[in-house]
């Protein structure tokens, strides 16, 4: 089922204290260019994530400025290094002003 | 394209040959239309995709000043034959140290002749460690891409490549 905004981030299984780990981040939205036009030749007006930002803990790691010529159902994905158990939280906006969320826990393996 | 596989990386190299070639006669031809002088501003160095219009020009000098682009310590990788526009798949890796002293801490992704070429601008910190992001992208058409690291330190790191494209996916 679509929802709007929704946000999940992937982390590696295993994390060991130290390691640069890959961070997937996959939300929907239709990031629509205005460009377009739907099936009754009405355009559809221009509707997208503009600002992603990346907080690991308090901290903003990065912030993405992001336009309509990112893909539908936008996905990115980067490294980070795993210093600290800590949560991962992706804060972001769109051209209407909605602000989405979405976290994920970053543990150490214990073994 | 599977986007949890790893996009192959492409024999650049040996088009590079054909490419000079191609832009010397798009230089040309772009002096003989008569291009206004602040399209020049931005010198391309031998082998680099020529500023191809007023947008992309306020958009380098906006982010970039008249500081120089060096060619190298970044990798764009993109398929040279984007089948649907609407998603183009791209990584774009760097070599560059992520120290706390000096690090990358933006990457900007300009697509020539999309009506808003620069696509995304990634704000980065040391905490990443790495450079190396994916991400898939929207073109309207047949386009150079340009990917430009930016260091901590203000130098500008840049690698181009050429994406062909039939399926508009910017409207």
């Amino acid at each position: 089922m679509r929802e709007t905004g929704k946000t999940r981030i992937v982390l590696p299984e295993r994390i060991q204290r130290g390691d640069v780990i890959r961070v997937q981040i996959v939300m929907q939205h239709p990031m629509d260019t205005g460009f377009f036009r739907d099936a009754n030749a009405n355009i559809v007006p221009a509707w997208f994530i503009n600002d992603v930002r990346v907080l690991y803990g308090d901290a903003e790691v990065a912030r993405f400025e992001w336009t309509s010529g990112i893909s539908k159902d936008p996905m990115v994905a980067f490294q980070l290094r795993a210093e600290t158990e800590g949560t991962l939280t992706v804060v972001s906006k769109d051209s209407r002003g909605s602000e989405f969320r979405g976290s994920a826990e970053i543990k150490f393996a214990t073994t | 394209m599977s986007l949890n596989e790893p996009i192959e990386r492409r024999s650049f190299l040996q088009a590079v040959g054909v490419l000079g070639a191609a832009l010397a006669v798009e230089g040309v031809s772009g002096a003989a239309r008569g291009l206004p002088a602040a399209i020049r501003t931005i010198r391309p160095g031998p082998d680099d995709p020529p500023v191809p219009n007023e947008l992309v020009q306020k958009i380098m000098t906006d982010r970039f000043q008249t500081r120089p682009i060096q060619r190298g310590h970044v990798t764009l990788d993109m398929p040279p034959m984007a089948e649907d526009g609407r998603y183009v798949p791209v990584l774009i890796e760097s070599d560059l140290p992520m120290a706390a002293d000096q690090y990358v801490k933006g990457v900007y992704l300009i697509v020539d002749h999309n009506p808003d070429p620069l696509v995304t601008a990634f704000h980065l910190t040391p905490a990443l460690g790495q450079v190396q992001i994916q991400t898939r992208i929207k073109m309207k058409r047949t386009s150079w891409i340009r990917a430009i690291a930016e260091t901590s330190t203000g130098e500008l790191w840049a690698d181009y490549l050429k994406v062909e494209t039939s399926l508009n996916g910017c409207g």
